[in-house]
Protein backbone atom coordinates (compact mmCIF):
# COMPACT_ATOMS: atom_id res chain seq x y z
CA UNK A 1 0.00 0.00 0.00
CA UNK A 2 1.37 3.43 -0.91
CA UNK A 3 0.84 6.51 1.20
CA UNK A 4 -1.61 7.76 -1.41
CA UNK A 5 -3.59 4.47 -1.28
CA UNK A 6 -3.62 4.71 2.51
CA UNK A 7 -5.26 8.13 2.37
CA UNK A 8 -7.87 6.83 -0.07
CA UNK A 9 -8.58 3.90 2.26
CA UNK A 10 -9.16 6.06 5.34
CA UNK A 11 -11.06 8.75 3.39
CA UNK A 12 -8.32 11.32 3.92
CA UNK A 13 -6.79 14.13 1.91
CA UNK A 14 -3.49 13.01 0.43
CA UNK A 15 -2.99 15.93 -1.95
CA UNK A 16 -3.57 18.57 0.71
CA UNK A 17 -1.42 16.76 3.28
CA UNK A 18 1.44 16.26 0.87
CA UNK A 19 1.30 19.96 0.02
CA UNK A 20 1.47 20.94 3.68
CA UNK A 21 3.94 18.40 5.04
CA UNK A 22 6.04 18.28 1.85
CA UNK A 23 7.28 14.70 1.72
CA UNK A 24 5.87 11.16 1.94
CA UNK A 25 8.67 10.36 4.32
CA UNK A 26 7.56 13.01 6.79
CA UNK A 27 3.90 12.03 6.41
CA UNK A 28 4.80 8.41 7.17
CA UNK A 29 6.76 9.38 10.23
CA UNK A 30 3.78 11.16 11.74
CA UNK A 31 1.17 8.69 10.58
CA UNK A 32 3.11 5.94 12.34
CA UNK A 33 3.08 7.90 15.58
CA UNK A 34 -0.69 8.13 15.48
CA UNK A 35 -1.54 4.72 17.07
CA UNK A 36 0.52 5.60 20.14
CA UNK A 37 -1.46 8.78 20.80
CA UNK A 38 -3.65 8.15 23.83
CA UNK A 39 -6.32 10.73 23.07
CA UNK A 40 -8.91 8.27 21.74
CA UNK A 41 -8.57 6.07 24.83
CA UNK A 42 -8.77 9.15 27.04
CA UNK A 43 -11.91 10.31 25.25
CA UNK A 44 -13.66 6.96 25.89
CA UNK A 45 -12.56 6.89 29.53
CA UNK A 46 -13.55 10.50 30.16
CA UNK A 47 -17.01 9.98 28.68
CA UNK A 48 -17.39 6.83 30.81
CA UNK A 49 -16.45 8.77 33.95
CA UNK A 50 -18.56 11.80 32.93
CA UNK A 51 -15.54 14.09 32.93
CA UNK A 52 -16.73 16.49 30.26
CA UNK A 53 -13.72 18.83 30.38
CA UNK A 54 -11.22 16.05 29.92
CA UNK A 55 -13.41 14.52 27.22
CA UNK A 56 -13.50 17.88 25.42
CA UNK A 57 -9.72 18.20 25.47
CA UNK A 58 -9.25 14.63 24.23
CA UNK A 59 -11.72 15.09 21.37
CA UNK A 60 -10.14 18.45 20.61
CA UNK A 61 -6.70 16.84 20.37
CA UNK A 62 -7.96 14.08 18.06
CA UNK A 63 -9.52 16.78 15.91
CA UNK A 64 -6.28 18.78 15.74
CA UNK A 65 -4.08 15.80 14.97
CA UNK A 66 -6.50 14.42 12.38
CA UNK A 67 -6.70 17.83 10.77
CA UNK A 68 -2.92 18.17 10.58
CA UNK A 69 -2.45 14.70 9.15
CA UNK A 70 -5.28 15.09 6.66
CA UNK A 71 -7.41 12.31 8.16
CA UNK A 72 -10.52 14.03 6.85
CA UNK A 73 -13.17 11.52 7.93
CA UNK A 74 -11.78 11.30 11.46
CA UNK A 75 -11.39 15.07 11.58
CA UNK A 76 -15.04 15.68 10.68
CA UNK A 77 -16.44 13.10 13.10
CA UNK A 78 -14.23 14.28 15.97
CA UNK A 79 -15.19 17.86 15.27
CA UNK A 80 -18.87 17.06 15.84
CA UNK A 81 -18.08 15.38 19.14
CA UNK A 82 -15.78 18.23 20.17
CA UNK A 83 -18.46 20.86 19.64
CA UNK A 84 -21.03 18.97 21.74
CA UNK A 85 -18.50 18.53 24.57
CA UNK A 86 -17.39 22.15 24.34
CA UNK A 87 -20.90 23.17 25.32
CA UNK A 88 -20.56 21.10 28.49
CA UNK A 89 -22.85 18.29 27.35
CA UNK A 90 -21.90 14.61 27.49
CA UNK A 91 -24.70 13.76 25.10
CA UNK A 92 -22.44 12.31 22.42
CA UNK A 93 -23.93 8.81 22.09
CA UNK A 94 -25.27 9.64 18.60
CA UNK A 95 -21.94 10.88 17.32
CA UNK A 96 -19.47 8.51 18.92
CA UNK A 97 -20.12 5.49 16.69
CA UNK A 98 -19.02 7.44 13.61
CA UNK A 99 -15.89 8.69 15.39
CA UNK A 100 -15.06 5.16 16.55
CA UNK A 101 -15.62 3.80 13.03
CA UNK A 102 -13.27 6.43 11.54
CA UNK A 103 -10.68 5.88 14.25
CA UNK A 104 -10.63 2.12 13.75
CA UNK A 105 -10.51 2.55 9.99
CA UNK A 106 -7.47 4.82 10.39
CA UNK A 107 -5.68 2.35 12.68
CA UNK A 108 -6.53 -0.48 10.28
CA UNK A 109 -5.16 1.59 7.38
CA UNK A 110 -1.91 2.26 9.22
CA UNK A 111 -1.50 -1.48 9.90
CA UNK A 112 -2.04 -2.21 6.22
CA UNK A 113 0.37 0.56 5.22
CA UNK A 114 3.08 -1.07 7.30
CA UNK A 115 2.26 -4.66 6.35
CA UNK B 1 25.58 30.26 10.00
CA UNK B 2 24.89 29.72 13.64
CA UNK B 3 27.28 27.50 15.50
CA UNK B 4 26.00 24.88 17.91
CA UNK B 5 26.86 27.13 20.81
CA UNK B 6 24.64 29.93 19.53
CA UNK B 7 21.61 27.88 18.58
CA UNK B 8 18.48 29.51 19.91
CA UNK B 9 15.79 27.43 21.58
CA UNK B 10 12.18 27.17 20.55
CA UNK B 11 9.68 26.21 23.23
CA UNK B 12 6.80 24.13 21.87
CA UNK B 13 3.80 23.98 24.20
CA UNK B 14 1.10 21.48 23.23
CA UNK B 15 -0.63 18.69 25.15
CA UNK B 16 -0.60 16.40 22.13
CA UNK B 17 2.65 14.53 21.63
CA UNK B 18 1.78 14.17 17.95
CA UNK B 19 1.47 17.89 17.48
CA UNK B 20 4.74 18.53 19.31
CA UNK B 21 6.46 15.88 17.21
CA UNK B 22 5.28 17.48 13.98
CA UNK B 23 6.43 20.96 14.99
CA UNK B 24 9.72 19.62 16.30
CA UNK B 25 10.30 17.82 13.03
CA UNK B 26 9.71 21.02 11.06
CA UNK B 27 12.01 23.23 13.15
CA UNK B 28 14.73 21.07 14.63
CA UNK B 29 17.22 21.58 11.80
CA UNK B 30 17.77 25.21 12.75
CA UNK B 31 16.86 25.32 16.42
CA UNK B 32 17.05 23.37 19.63
CA UNK B 33 13.57 22.37 20.71
CA UNK B 34 12.20 22.28 24.24
CA UNK B 35 8.78 20.67 24.66
CA UNK B 36 6.19 21.39 27.33
CA UNK B 37 2.99 19.40 27.73
CA UNK B 38 0.84 22.10 29.29
CA UNK B 39 0.90 25.68 30.52
CA UNK B 40 2.41 24.87 33.90
CA UNK B 41 5.35 23.09 32.31
CA UNK B 42 5.78 26.03 29.94
CA UNK B 43 5.92 28.55 32.81
CA UNK B 44 8.43 26.32 34.56
CA UNK B 45 10.68 26.28 31.47
CA UNK B 46 10.32 30.04 31.01
CA UNK B 47 11.27 30.81 34.59
CA UNK B 48 14.37 28.63 34.42
CA UNK B 49 15.50 29.02 30.83
CA UNK B 50 13.59 32.05 29.51
CA UNK B 51 16.69 33.94 28.39
CA UNK B 52 17.72 31.34 25.85
CA UNK B 53 14.28 30.98 24.25
CA UNK B 54 13.92 32.81 20.95
CA UNK B 55 10.37 31.75 20.17
CA UNK B 56 7.41 30.04 21.79
CA UNK B 57 4.79 28.09 19.84
CA UNK B 58 1.72 27.87 22.03
CA UNK B 59 -1.44 25.76 21.88
CA UNK B 60 -4.61 27.14 23.47
CA UNK B 61 -6.64 24.16 24.72
CA UNK B 62 -4.51 22.26 27.23
CA UNK B 63 -5.05 20.59 30.62
CA UNK B 64 -3.94 22.16 33.94
CA UNK B 65 -3.15 25.57 32.42
CA UNK B 66 -4.31 26.73 29.00
CA UNK B 67 -2.58 28.99 26.47
CA UNK B 68 -4.45 32.14 27.50
CA UNK B 69 -3.34 31.68 31.10
CA UNK B 70 0.24 31.23 29.91
CA UNK B 71 0.02 34.56 28.04
CA UNK B 72 -1.47 36.27 31.11
CA UNK B 73 1.32 34.92 33.30
CA UNK B 74 3.91 36.11 30.77
CA UNK B 75 2.38 39.58 30.93
CA UNK B 76 2.45 39.52 34.72
CA UNK B 77 6.13 38.58 34.74
CA UNK B 78 7.08 40.97 31.92
CA UNK B 79 8.30 38.04 29.81
CA UNK B 80 6.01 38.82 26.90
CA UNK B 81 8.27 41.71 25.80
CA UNK B 82 11.27 39.42 25.45
CA UNK B 83 9.84 36.19 24.12
CA UNK B 84 7.80 36.24 20.91
CA UNK B 85 4.77 33.93 20.96
CA UNK B 86 3.01 32.33 18.00
CA UNK B 87 -0.29 30.63 18.76
CA UNK B 88 -0.96 27.39 16.90
CA UNK B 89 -4.53 26.27 17.31
CA UNK B 90 -7.36 24.58 15.48
CA UNK B 91 -9.66 27.14 17.05
CA UNK B 92 -10.62 29.68 14.44
CA UNK B 93 -13.34 31.60 16.30
CA UNK B 94 -12.43 35.28 16.09
CA UNK B 95 -12.97 35.55 19.84
CA UNK B 96 -10.02 33.20 20.41
CA UNK B 97 -7.81 34.89 17.86
CA UNK B 98 -8.58 38.36 19.17
CA UNK B 99 -7.98 37.39 22.78
CA UNK B 100 -4.62 35.83 21.90
CA UNK B 101 -3.50 39.02 20.14
CA UNK B 102 -4.75 41.17 23.00
CA UNK B 103 -2.65 39.13 25.42
CA UNK B 104 0.45 39.82 23.37
CA UNK B 105 0.73 36.89 20.93
CA UNK B 106 2.51 38.07 17.78
CA UNK B 107 0.98 35.65 15.34
CA UNK B 108 -1.80 33.07 15.08
CA UNK B 109 -1.44 30.00 12.91
CA UNK B 110 -4.50 27.83 12.35
CA UNK B 111 -4.50 24.09 11.90
CA UNK B 112 -4.10 22.34 9.64
CA UNK B 113 -0.86 24.15 9.14
CA UNK B 114 1.48 24.12 6.23
CA UNK B 115 5.03 23.02 7.04
CA UNK B 116 6.48 25.84 4.99
CA UNK B 117 4.26 28.46 6.59
CA UNK B 118 5.14 27.39 10.14
CA UNK B 119 8.82 27.39 9.29
CA UNK B 120 8.77 30.74 7.51
CA UNK B 121 6.63 32.51 10.09
CA UNK B 122 8.76 31.13 12.92
CA UNK B 123 12.02 32.17 11.29
CA UNK B 124 10.64 35.60 10.34
CA UNK B 125 9.40 36.24 13.85
CA UNK B 126 12.75 35.26 15.35
CA UNK B 127 14.66 37.42 12.86
CA UNK B 128 12.45 40.48 13.34
CA UNK B 129 12.59 40.14 17.10
CA UNK B 130 16.36 39.76 17.03
CA UNK B 131 16.67 42.87 14.85
CA UNK B 132 14.42 44.82 17.19
CA UNK B 133 16.58 43.85 20.13
CA UNK B 134 19.74 44.82 18.25
CA UNK B 135 18.13 48.19 17.46
CA UNK B 136 17.32 48.69 21.13
CA UNK B 137 20.98 48.05 21.87
CA UNK B 138 22.05 50.66 19.31
CA UNK B 139 19.62 53.20 20.77
CA UNK B 140 20.98 52.51 24.24
CA UNK B 141 24.61 53.01 23.27
CA UNK B 142 23.58 56.16 21.40
CA UNK B 143 22.01 57.39 24.63
CA UNK B 144 25.21 56.64 26.50
CA UNK B 145 27.29 58.51 23.92
CA UNK B 146 24.97 61.54 24.01
CA UNK B 147 25.22 61.57 27.77
CA UNK B 148 29.00 61.39 27.66
CA UNK B 149 29.07 64.35 25.26
CA UNK B 150 26.72 66.25 27.53
CA UNK B 151 28.80 65.62 30.64
CA UNK B 152 31.98 66.94 28.98
CA UNK B 153 30.29 70.23 28.11
CA UNK B 154 28.65 70.51 31.52
CA UNK B 155 31.98 69.91 33.20
CA UNK B 156 33.76 72.68 31.28
CA UNK B 157 31.12 75.34 32.00
CA UNK B 158 30.71 74.21 35.55
CA UNK B 159 34.41 74.41 36.36
CA UNK B 160 34.67 77.78 34.71
CA UNK B 161 31.73 79.12 36.74
CA UNK B 162 32.51 77.57 40.10
CA UNK B 163 36.28 77.73 40.10
CA UNK B 164 36.96 80.33 37.44
CA UNK B 165 39.23 77.80 35.76
CA UNK B 166 38.37 75.02 33.32
CA UNK B 167 41.23 72.90 34.65
CA UNK B 168 40.09 72.78 38.28
CA UNK B 169 37.56 70.16 37.52
CA UNK B 170 38.93 67.17 39.35
CA UNK B 171 36.46 67.65 42.23
CA UNK B 172 33.32 67.57 40.08
CA UNK B 173 34.69 64.66 38.05
CA UNK B 174 35.55 62.76 41.21
CA UNK B 175 32.15 63.40 42.75
CA UNK B 176 30.55 62.03 39.58
CA UNK B 177 32.81 58.96 39.64
CA UNK B 178 32.03 58.19 43.29
CA UNK B 179 28.30 58.79 42.71
CA UNK B 180 28.29 56.42 39.78
CA UNK B 181 30.09 53.73 41.77
CA UNK B 182 27.63 54.08 44.67
CA UNK B 183 24.57 54.10 42.40
CA UNK B 184 25.71 51.08 40.42
CA UNK B 185 25.95 49.08 43.64
CA UNK B 186 22.94 50.48 45.47
CA UNK B 187 20.42 48.22 43.71
CA UNK B 188 22.33 45.13 44.81
CA UNK B 189 22.08 46.13 48.46
CA UNK B 190 18.63 47.68 48.75
CA UNK B 191 15.45 47.36 46.71
CA UNK B 192 14.14 50.59 48.20
CA UNK B 193 15.49 52.97 45.57
CA UNK B 194 14.37 51.79 42.17
CA UNK B 195 16.84 53.50 39.86
CA UNK B 196 16.97 52.63 36.16
CA UNK B 197 20.23 52.80 34.17
CA UNK B 198 18.94 56.11 32.76
CA UNK B 199 18.32 57.43 36.30
CA UNK B 200 21.86 56.46 37.31
CA UNK B 201 23.26 58.18 34.25
CA UNK B 202 21.27 61.36 34.91
CA UNK B 203 22.19 61.54 38.58
CA UNK B 204 25.86 60.96 37.76
CA UNK B 205 25.93 63.78 35.21
CA UNK B 206 23.78 66.07 37.38
CA UNK B 207 26.11 65.51 40.33
CA UNK B 208 28.78 67.60 38.60
CA UNK B 209 26.50 70.62 39.02
CA UNK B 210 26.15 70.32 42.79
CA UNK B 211 28.14 73.50 43.55
CA UNK B 212 26.89 75.59 40.62
CA UNK B 213 25.36 78.00 43.17
CA UNK B 214 28.89 78.95 44.28
CA UNK B 215 29.18 80.96 41.07
CA UNK B 216 26.67 83.50 42.37
CA UNK B 217 27.41 83.74 46.09
CA UNK B 218 28.88 87.04 47.11
CA UNK B 219 32.63 86.44 46.74
CA UNK B 220 33.48 89.65 48.62
CA UNK B 221 32.44 88.13 51.95
CA UNK B 222 33.99 84.76 51.23
CA UNK B 223 37.53 85.76 51.96
CA UNK B 224 37.39 86.06 55.71
CA UNK B 225 36.84 82.91 57.73
CA UNK B 226 34.15 84.28 60.00
CA UNK B 227 30.51 83.38 60.59
CA UNK B 228 29.32 85.74 57.88
CA UNK B 229 31.42 83.91 55.34
CA UNK B 230 29.98 80.54 56.37
CA UNK B 231 26.36 81.73 56.19
CA UNK B 232 27.05 83.27 52.79
CA UNK B 233 28.69 80.09 51.59
CA UNK B 234 25.71 78.01 52.69
CA UNK B 235 23.49 80.01 50.34
CA UNK B 236 25.04 78.21 47.38
CA UNK B 237 22.68 75.27 47.84
CA UNK B 238 19.45 77.22 47.37
CA UNK B 239 21.01 79.56 44.83
CA UNK B 240 22.16 76.68 42.64
CA UNK B 241 18.67 75.21 42.63
CA UNK B 242 17.21 78.63 41.80
CA UNK B 243 19.53 79.17 38.84
CA UNK B 244 18.66 75.80 37.36
CA UNK B 245 14.93 76.20 38.06
CA UNK B 246 14.87 79.19 35.77
CA UNK B 247 16.05 77.15 32.81
CA UNK B 248 13.46 76.08 30.24
CA UNK B 249 12.18 72.50 30.79
CA UNK B 250 13.48 72.53 34.37
CA UNK B 251 10.26 70.89 35.55
CA UNK B 252 10.27 68.18 32.89
CA UNK B 253 13.87 67.41 31.92
CA UNK B 254 14.96 64.42 34.02
CA UNK B 255 18.60 65.53 34.15
CA UNK B 256 17.71 69.07 35.23
CA UNK B 257 15.23 67.82 37.81
CA UNK B 258 17.94 65.68 39.38
CA UNK B 259 20.42 68.55 39.25
CA UNK B 260 18.01 70.87 41.08
CA UNK B 261 17.44 68.27 43.84
CA UNK B 262 21.16 67.75 44.15
CA UNK B 263 22.02 71.47 44.35
CA UNK B 264 19.41 72.18 46.98
CA UNK B 265 19.87 69.15 49.21
CA UNK B 266 23.47 67.95 48.94
CA UNK B 267 24.32 69.39 52.35
CA UNK B 268 21.42 67.75 54.18
CA UNK B 269 22.25 65.00 56.68
CA UNK B 270 20.36 61.83 57.64
CA UNK B 271 19.71 63.08 61.21
CA UNK B 272 18.42 66.49 60.11
CA UNK B 273 21.59 68.35 61.09
CA UNK B 274 22.33 69.55 57.54
CA UNK B 275 21.25 72.60 55.57
CA UNK B 276 19.39 74.42 54.04
CA UNK B 277 16.17 72.66 55.14
CA UNK B 278 17.36 70.31 57.90
CA UNK B 279 15.58 67.39 56.21
CA UNK B 280 15.82 63.96 57.85
CA UNK B 281 16.17 60.47 56.36
CA UNK B 282 14.71 59.82 52.95
CA UNK B 283 12.97 63.19 52.90
CA UNK B 284 16.19 64.17 51.20
CA UNK B 285 16.07 62.82 47.63
CA UNK B 286 18.36 59.83 47.16
CA UNK B 287 20.30 61.62 44.40
CA UNK B 288 21.29 64.37 46.84
CA UNK B 289 22.12 61.84 49.57
CA UNK B 290 24.53 60.07 47.26
CA UNK B 291 26.15 63.31 46.14
CA UNK B 292 26.56 64.35 49.79
CA UNK B 293 28.63 61.23 50.48
CA UNK B 294 30.67 61.65 47.29
CA UNK B 295 31.22 65.37 47.96
CA UNK B 296 32.50 64.75 51.49
CA UNK B 297 34.74 61.90 50.38
CA UNK B 298 36.44 63.93 47.65
CA UNK B 299 36.69 67.05 49.83
CA UNK B 300 38.62 64.94 52.36
CA UNK B 301 40.94 63.18 49.94
CA UNK B 302 41.43 65.56 46.99
CA UNK B 303 44.91 67.11 47.25
CA UNK B 304 44.19 69.72 44.57
CA UNK B 305 41.27 70.98 46.59
CA UNK B 306 42.47 70.52 50.12
CA UNK B 307 46.07 71.05 51.20
CA UNK B 308 45.36 69.05 54.35
CA UNK B 309 43.93 66.10 52.41
CA UNK B 310 43.88 62.78 54.23
CA UNK B 311 44.30 59.28 52.86
CA UNK B 312 41.55 57.16 51.37
CA UNK B 313 41.44 54.83 54.37
CA UNK B 314 41.30 57.71 56.83
CA UNK B 315 38.51 59.36 54.87
CA UNK B 316 36.39 56.20 54.69
CA UNK B 317 36.87 55.67 58.44
CA UNK B 318 35.91 59.29 59.18
CA UNK B 319 32.73 59.09 57.10
CA UNK B 320 31.74 55.74 58.60
CA UNK B 321 32.31 57.07 62.13
CA UNK B 322 29.89 59.90 61.51
CA UNK B 323 32.60 62.56 61.84
CA UNK B 324 31.30 64.27 58.69
CA UNK B 325 27.68 64.11 59.76
CA UNK B 326 25.16 61.27 59.61
CA UNK B 327 24.48 59.54 56.32
CA UNK B 328 21.93 57.00 55.12
CA UNK B 329 22.99 53.65 56.67
CA UNK B 330 22.30 51.87 53.39
CA UNK B 331 24.72 54.20 51.59
CA UNK B 332 27.32 53.46 54.27
CA UNK B 333 27.00 49.74 53.51
CA UNK B 334 27.42 50.48 49.80
CA UNK B 335 30.40 52.73 50.49
CA UNK B 336 32.05 50.03 52.57
CA UNK B 337 31.47 47.53 49.76
CA UNK B 338 32.99 49.69 47.03
CA UNK B 339 35.62 51.53 49.12
CA UNK B 340 38.56 49.54 47.74
CA UNK B 341 37.60 50.34 44.14
CA UNK B 342 37.42 54.11 44.62
CA UNK B 343 41.05 55.34 44.53
CA UNK B 344 41.53 53.92 41.02
CA UNK B 345 38.52 55.88 39.75
CA UNK B 346 39.69 59.29 40.98
CA UNK B 347 41.89 62.03 39.60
Amino acid sequence: MTVENFYEYIRGDYVGTKARLMTDERILRFVNKFPADGSYRLLLDSIASSNVEEAFRAAHTIKGVAQNLGFTALYLSSQEVTEILRGGSLDVADKMPELTKCYELTIDGINKLNA
Amino acid sequence: MRTDMERGKILIVDDSEMNRAILTDILQDEYDIIEARDGLEAIDVLSKDGDSIVLMLLDIVMPRMDGFSVLSKMNENNWIQNIPVIIISSENASLYVERAYELGALDYIQRPFDTLVVRRRSLNTITLYGKQKAMDGVAESQLARNSADKSVVINIYNNLLVHGDVNKGSHTENVAAVCEAILNNLGGISFKYKLSPADIQNITIASTLHDIGMSVVDKSVMTDDGERSESERRKHARLGAEILSKLPDSDSDPLLKRAIEICRYHHERWDGSGYPEGLTGDRTPIAAQVVAVADVYDALTNKKLNPDAITHDEAIAKIMNGECGAFNPVLMIVLKTIADTLPAKLK
